[in-house]
């Protein structure tokens, strides 16, 4: 049987719906060893700034339990520097690329994504409204639907690109996030970012990490991911949505595509596989065939809920 | 160019409950690897240990005329002892070679260098030993350890540079000199001995402390350093330390071999 992986993700048709999530992925360059760029649907590179960026002192990362915390504190080389020595090399390569963008103010975001212009060789600007790590800005975005319009209105009027919205988890209602952004001009949303969570070396009773607090990533995560993308496909039919958060497996990816993900991202499971991206897209195929599923397209939200009684509450 | 595969495991060799030495086939890694060079190994199928775990690649080897690496490892935690159970034949996923290894190219046969290393911190300079002597580069070694029971690999050791050039202390006095290695290495200089690198992997005093040697003697030196790794080849950013120019660098790409005096042990 053959398979059709190709993805309709609002204006973008992805080659397939596995993607690889900012911050996960270096620039993408450093994965090229270990799988082939052009075979993804996408790949989302680390979170670029106006400026380089040097990032949060360490210790920056823990393990935990089935995941990690940590707290980068948004490192990056700057706009400026992706696109002159990173850029043209995963063109070359065939790469579908998504500009993972942030700021600490509006201004900041609105310079990196007037840096980045019209440039053809990327597929879509992903703004990331919700990182944890960084004292200022990202969170407070993420964290109320209002600063999030503004900003999204000040984004879109800055650019022609496919504008995705990177949400914050670590909020009360989810939906709400998502509307404030599709309202205000948002193509297509991602979720989820990373949870906040703390973790404590008890003989020093210091935290684990520089920051006191981290970003929670990995398998751990994943069943709050996949409701909260439940979440916002209920609420919102029709917005293209990126759904990530713990996984690992190809059942993971279907499992993401019925709750109601149009397309993945793979994060925290390339730093234990690097190749894993790369074969989640032959294995996708493979499963497809032997369920009887011709188009992957055709799993998107097609999760079968009963009926929940009006005192149910959580 | 590192290379992700599967090795098997041909054998662990315990030396005491806490420390072990496994060999896994060489797979392509072997013939790639220089000394310094280390290897994130994952430790099983399962979620705990979760991430891959960072180790040296002690020596490039063979066990039963099969090409293999040798990791020497400590128990610490979960990775480390979840690594010491595996059956012959199991294999494991591994990603390697990694890093930037230690400086040696620019050796000249009548050049003299010294090892110093800290506990686990062996385990790069097994390998650096054998090409060192392979290449007839003569190399002192400064080996320190709570105790006898620390010291791992002397056999290689005095086997590759002699054993006249192996020396040894401990915090107990059990083997060698009873005290720091660094007590040792201040003890050479003292005595005249005079070296064109350092090379050294030990624990974070040991480090700071050879740091302040290395500077009064004018010696350069290069460092295997260790930081918790996500990743292993550069892209979590989560194994940075706090260099004197300012930046942080990842100590998985830009190391884990650094002469000290690039590195801010001030702000680490
Ligand atoms: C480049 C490099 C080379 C290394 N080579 C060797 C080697 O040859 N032999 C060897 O025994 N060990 C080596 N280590 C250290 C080894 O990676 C850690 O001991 C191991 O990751 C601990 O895993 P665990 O699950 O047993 O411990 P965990 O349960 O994860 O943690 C136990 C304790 O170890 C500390 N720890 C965790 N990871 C590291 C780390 N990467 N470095 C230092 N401390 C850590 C934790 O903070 C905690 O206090 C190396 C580390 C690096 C970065
Ligand atoms: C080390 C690390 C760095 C990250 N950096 C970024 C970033 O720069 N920008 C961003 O939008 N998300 C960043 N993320 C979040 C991931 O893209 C992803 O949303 C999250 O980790 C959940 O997916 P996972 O559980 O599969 O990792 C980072 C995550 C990790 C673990
Ligand atoms: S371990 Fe990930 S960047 Fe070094």
């Amino acid at each position: 049987m053959k398979v059709d992986l190709s993805t309709p993700f609002g204006r973008l048709r992805l080659k397939n719906p596995i993607g690889t999530a900012s911050g996960t992925f270096g620039y993408g360059l450093e994965f090229a060893e270990y799988l082939d760029l052009a075979a993804l649907g996408a790949i989302s590179v680390k979170g670029l700034s106006r400026r380089p960026c040097h990032g949060n002192p360490p210790p920056r990362i823990c393990e935990t339990d089935a995941g990690m915390l940590n707290a980068i504190g948004l490192q990056n080389v700057g706009v400026d520097a992706f696109l002159a020595d990173k850029l043209p090399e995963l063109a070359r390569l065939g790469a579908t690329v998504i500009a993972n963008v942030w700021g600490d103010t509006e201004d900041d975001y609105v310079a990196v994504v007037e840096r980045i212009g019209a440039d053809r060789r990327i597929a879509a600007i992903e703004m990331n409204v919700s990182c944890p790590n960084v004292v200022k800005g990202g969170m407070i975005f993420g964290n109320n639907p209002d600063a999030l319009a503004g900003l999204v209105k000040r984004i879109r009027a800055a650019t022609r690109h496919p504008l995705i919205v990177k949400l914050s988890p670590n909020v009360t209602d989810i939906v709400a996030s998502a509307r404030a952004a599709v309202d205000a001009g948002a193509d297509a949303l991602s979720l989820i970012n990373t949870l906040v969570g703390l973790a404590i070396d008890i003989e020093r009773r210091e935290p684990k990490i520089g920051f006191t607090t981290g970003g929670l990533s990995g398998p751990a995560i994943r069943p709050v991911a996949l409701r909260m993308v439940w979440e916002v496909r209920t609420a919102l039919p029709k917005v293209p949505i990126f759904g990530m958060g713990g996984i690992e497996t190809v059942e993971h990816v279907v499992e993401f595509l019925i709750a109601g993900a149009n397309a993945v991202q793979i994060g925290t499971a390339n730093f234990r596989d690097p190749s894993l991206a790369g074969r989640l897209v032959k294995e996708l195929s493979v499963w497809c065939a032997d369920h009887g599923v011709a188009r992957v397209s055709d799993l998107v939200g097609t999760l079968k809920t009963r009926p929940r009684p009006d005192h149910f509450f959580s | 160019m590192a290379v992700n595969e599967s090795l098997r495991v041909l054998r662990t060799t315990h030396y005491d409950e806490q420390h072990y030495s496994l060999f896994l086939s060489a797979g392509s890694i072997g013939p790639a690897t220089r000394p310094g060079h280390f290897a994130m190994i994952q430790a099983g199928e399962g979620l705990r240990p979760y991430l891959r775990r960072a180790f040296s690649i002690a020596d490039v080897t063979t066990v039963a005329g099969v090409p293999a690496l040798e990791f020497v490892v400590k128990v610490v935690g979960v990775g480390t002892a979840a690594l010491a159970r595996f059956a012959e034949g199991t294999p494991l996923p591994v990603l390697g070679p990694l890093g930037v290894p230690f400086p040696i190219d620019d050796l000249l046969p009548t050049d003299r260098v010294a090892l110093v290393a800290g506990g686990i911190g062996l385990a790069p300079l097994v390998l650096l030993a054998r090409t060192l002597a392979a290449r007839g580069i003569a190399a002192d070694l400064f080996y320190g350890g709570r105790n006898e029971n620390d010291i791992l690999k002397r056999p290689e050791f005095e086997r590759f540079l002699g054993s006249h050039r192996c020396r040894y202390a401990t915090d107990d006095g059990s083997l060698g000199r009873r005290g720091l290695v660094t007590d040792l290495f201040t003890h050479a200089l003292a005595g005249g001995a005079r070296y064109r690198r350092a090379y050294a992997c030990g624990p974070l005093p040991m480090f700071r402390a050879l740091t302040r040697l290395l500077a009064d003697a004018e010696l350069e030196g290069s460092f295997a350093m260790e930081s918790e790794m996500a990743c292993g080849f550069g892209v979590c950013l989560g194994c940075v330390v706090p260099m004197a120019d300012g930046r942080f660098a990842t100590i998985c790409k830009e190391g884990p071999c650094v002469a000290p005096s690039r590195i801010d042990w001030t702000r680490l």
